[in-house]
């Protein structure tokens, strides 16, 4: 049963269309990544969601009820983590939950045992009385990660939530969320990492230029490119054109092509090894052939044309 | 209710971690108020007026005249408001250098000669005290007076002038005296309506109290002149701090905050309300720091405490709407902050903050002031503590809090405008 759905959510800031008819779901219990460059359009959906943007066309369903028919109830099952730190400096941590439990509803005593709770699985208890502003990075993401979840939201809004922070706490972070969605929250979860896309979602809604181009679990999108086999040719190629190559076309598809580096997905199931000499047969001088699997990378590089990466 | 309390909470929280911005704000009016008492020299310590003025009066010609009008300075209301000293210039110009006078007066010589024969208008001459602005100003202006009376009584008796001269010159016996102080008055008698100043008057009507307890009405105190500047001085400097207080809606706009408590809740009125009720509960004490402070300066015995606090309440809520609307419709907090005080200060100047409303032009006095928030404060509070007139003051404050109210609910809907268009800081 899908906890939230957009439905061909668009927005345009003047000429520019930041988002364009993009349509998903998230099912209860499920970690759904939405995977996109700066700019694709992810901020911009998530917004639209969480009702602090007004859609010019599409619609958002929470449990099964249009968002505008009633936000409070929407607002009330959602928990939204802003990609800035939506804390206050000032206050510590402790206080910093307490007042985001209470603005939430929750009644004084509930909202302090809650923020107990939360100041624990995050691991900030030892320094809970300390002022924010006092915080590394990584303890302030924990924080405004914590401020969304008190009064336990059933989808929560990850908003690109690791951004700047260094590798251990991003660890921290991720298996915090793994543990959220262990237990049954639900989590829409924007990022502009392949790794955390891959190993954190079940499924993946690829985003660019405000389109949504592709999605499905991590095999599903690498079936897109032939299965499991991708083979990443190096050598002199300045001035090859697979176009002219016999029969290359109808057994290979193109995803990069560089003055060093051709990258196929084969479009048969064809044993790699008679795929491997195809290309060695290739009038090219190829110096080093790898064959691997395809990565989330290479369906953006797919879709797109483009390197995630870049 | 619950909600309201603690956004209040949080924000005086976060002001007690940090509470230098806010310190240095309550700290302006006062040195705004020190500022005014030190610009306008010593006030009234009675708290009545502006003091007896010090002067010197320095008579280089030494006349029966000059001694006549010497002897006229300390009599009836004169010796109420002048204190005069009889000095030579040096001693004078030295006890003005030393701050011990006001100004000095040089009669000059042949000062009655000149003024018997008629040959020229009457000159005296006026050395002010720089350090000092109201008292030299005021003895200007009644040594203007006292010239503009010679002169026109000189045009008035010019056969009885020369006479009065030869009389001083050469001594005449009682029966000529006598017969001149005759034809004098007489004529004196005749011109007296257009000598004697001011020749257009106003007499207050003075109601007799109805209701004593009320305590808004009755006979009033005579005006105290930095009473009634500071009243306005105080109106128009509430609104420049209200768009400081509100400096920190901008902070949870770019702070992010403000967003997050709309992605739990969709109705933006209670966060608005609560920071004007923050910015109110700050306008407070800078209203109490400024009147409160400028009492003890200038010496202004407040004669109305509760009406004024309750109409400055009512101002603190109309500043702190005013602010959010301004948050609400600029974006850019340092542009907004430049152009709410440009128009906090036209709203001032127009309301009569900084002048008397008479003084304004005549359009503005009559079809714009009165619809200020400014005027119907520092007004209102002049009415109360200097009028002597009954001060419809609780509709004042219905006034003063309905548009409060009309300006925040503007600034709501402009914010949840803003929001949904994704318009960001």
């Amino acid at each position: 049963m899908s906890l939230l759905r957009a439905q061909r959510l668009s927005k345009s800031f003047g000429e520019v269309r930041a988002v364009d008819g993009v349509s998903f779901e998230v099912r209860a219990g499920e970690l759904y990544g939405l995977l996109g460059p700066n700019g694709a359009g992810k901020t911009t959906t998530l917004s639209m969601i969480a009702g602090l943007l007004r859609p010019d066309a599409g619609e958002v369903v929470v449990d099964g009820t249009p968002f505008s028919a009633d936000p409070q109830r929407a607002k009330r099952i959602m928990g939204v983590v802003p990609q800035e730190l939506a804390v206050y400096e000032e206050l510590s941590a402790r206080e910093n939950l307490e007042f985001w439990g209470r603005i939430a509803g929750l009644a004084p005593r509930a909202a302090r045992a809650r923020a107990d709770e939360l100041l624990a699985a995050l691991a900030l208890t030892d320094r809970a009385r300390e002022p924010v502003k006092t915080y590394s990075g990584g303890m302030k993401r924990r924080v405004n990660l914590g401020c969304a979840l008190l009064h336990r939201p059933r989808l929560l809004l990850l908003d690109e939530p690791t951004v700047g922070i260094d590798p251990q706490a991003r660890l921290n972070i991720l298996e915090f969320i793994r543990g959220l969605q262990r237990d049954g929250t639900a989590i829409l979860y924007t990022t502009h990492y392949l790794e955390e896309a891959e190993t954190l979602c079940q499924r993946v809604g690829i985003i660019d230029h405000g389109r949504l181009l592709a999605e499905g679990t991590l095999a599903e999108l690498q079936q897109r490119l032939g299965g499991d086999r991708l083979f990443i040719l190096e050598g002199e190629l300045g001035g090859a054109k697979p176009e002219a190559w016999p029969r290359f076309a109808e057994r290979f598809q193109v995803l990069q092509l560089t003055d060093r580096q051709l990258i196929v997905a084969a479009r048969d199931t064809r044993d790699p090894a008679d795929c491997l000499r195809d290309l060695l047969d290739l009038p090219v001088r190829v110096e080093n052939v790898t064959l691997k699997r395809p990565s989330l990378n290479d369906v953006f590089l797919q879709l797109t044309g483009r390197d995630l990466r870049e | 209710m619950n909600l309201l309390r603690t956004l209040l909470a949080k924000d005086l929280r976060r002001t007690a971690r940090n509470p230098l911005p806010w310190l240095i704000h309550l700290a302006m009016p006062l040195v705004i108020t020190a500022l005014i008492g030190l610009a306008f020299g010593r006030g009234a310590g009675d708290g009545a007026g502006l003091g007896r003025i010090r002067f010197a009066l320095v008579d280089e010609d030494d006349s029966p005249l000059t001694q006549f009008l010497r002897g006229g300075l300390n009599q009836g209301e004169g010796g109420k408001y002048l204190e005069p000293v009889f000095l030579n210039r040096a001693t004078a110009l030295a006890q003005l250098n030393d701050d011990q006078l006001s100004a000095v007066v040089v009669i000059p010589k042949h000062f009655t000669g000149d003024y018997l024969s008629g040959r020229g208008p009457v000159t005296l001459e006026l050395i002010k005290n720089p350090a000092r602005s109201i008292h030299p100003a005021v003895l200007e202006e009644l040594l203007g007076a006292l010239v503009t009376g010679l002169n026109a009584l000189a045009r008035n008796l010019p056969s009885e002038l020369p006479a009065w001269r030869e009389v001083f010159a050469r001594g005449a016996d009682y029966r000529q005296v006598a017969d001149l102080i005759v034809r004098t008055g007489e004529k004196i008698e005749t011109v007296r309506r257009y000598l004697d100043p001011p020749l257009i008057t106003y007499t207050k009507e003075v109601k007799p109290r109805e209701d004593a307890g009320s305590g808004a009405g009755g006979p009033g105190p005579a005006l105290n002149l930095f009473g009634y500047l500071l009243a306005g001085l105080a109106t128009m400097f509430l609104l420049f701090q209200a768009n400081i207080g509100i400096n920190d809606l901008y902070g949870e706009f770019a702070g992010r905050t403000f967003e997050r408590y709309h992605t739990l809740h969709q109705r933006l009125l209670p966060f608005l309300v609560a920071k004007g009720v923050f910015v109110v509960v700050m306008l407070l004490l800078c209203a109490a720091i400024m009147l409160a402070g400028g009492g003890l300066l200038f010496g202004i015995h407040w004669q109305h405490p509760l009406p004024v606090a309750l109409l400055v309440l009512g101002f603190a809520a109309f500043g702190a709407g005013f602010a959010a609307l301004f948050a609400a419709l600029v974006p850019d907090a340092r542009r907004a902050d430049a152009l709410s005080n440009l128009v906090a200060m036209a709203l001032g100047l127009a309301g009569g903050c900084a002048f008397p409303p008479q003084s304004l032009p005549v359009f503005l006095r009559e079809h714009i002031t009165a619809l200020l928030p400014t005027a119907w404060l520092a007004e209102g509070i002049r009415e109360l503590e200097f009028g002597g007139v009954p001060v419809n003051w609780p509709m004042i404050l219905l006034r003063l809090l309905a548009v409060a109210g009309v300006l925040l609910g503007l600034a709501t809907w402009q914010f949840r405008r803003r929001f949904a268009r994704g318009v960001r800081p």
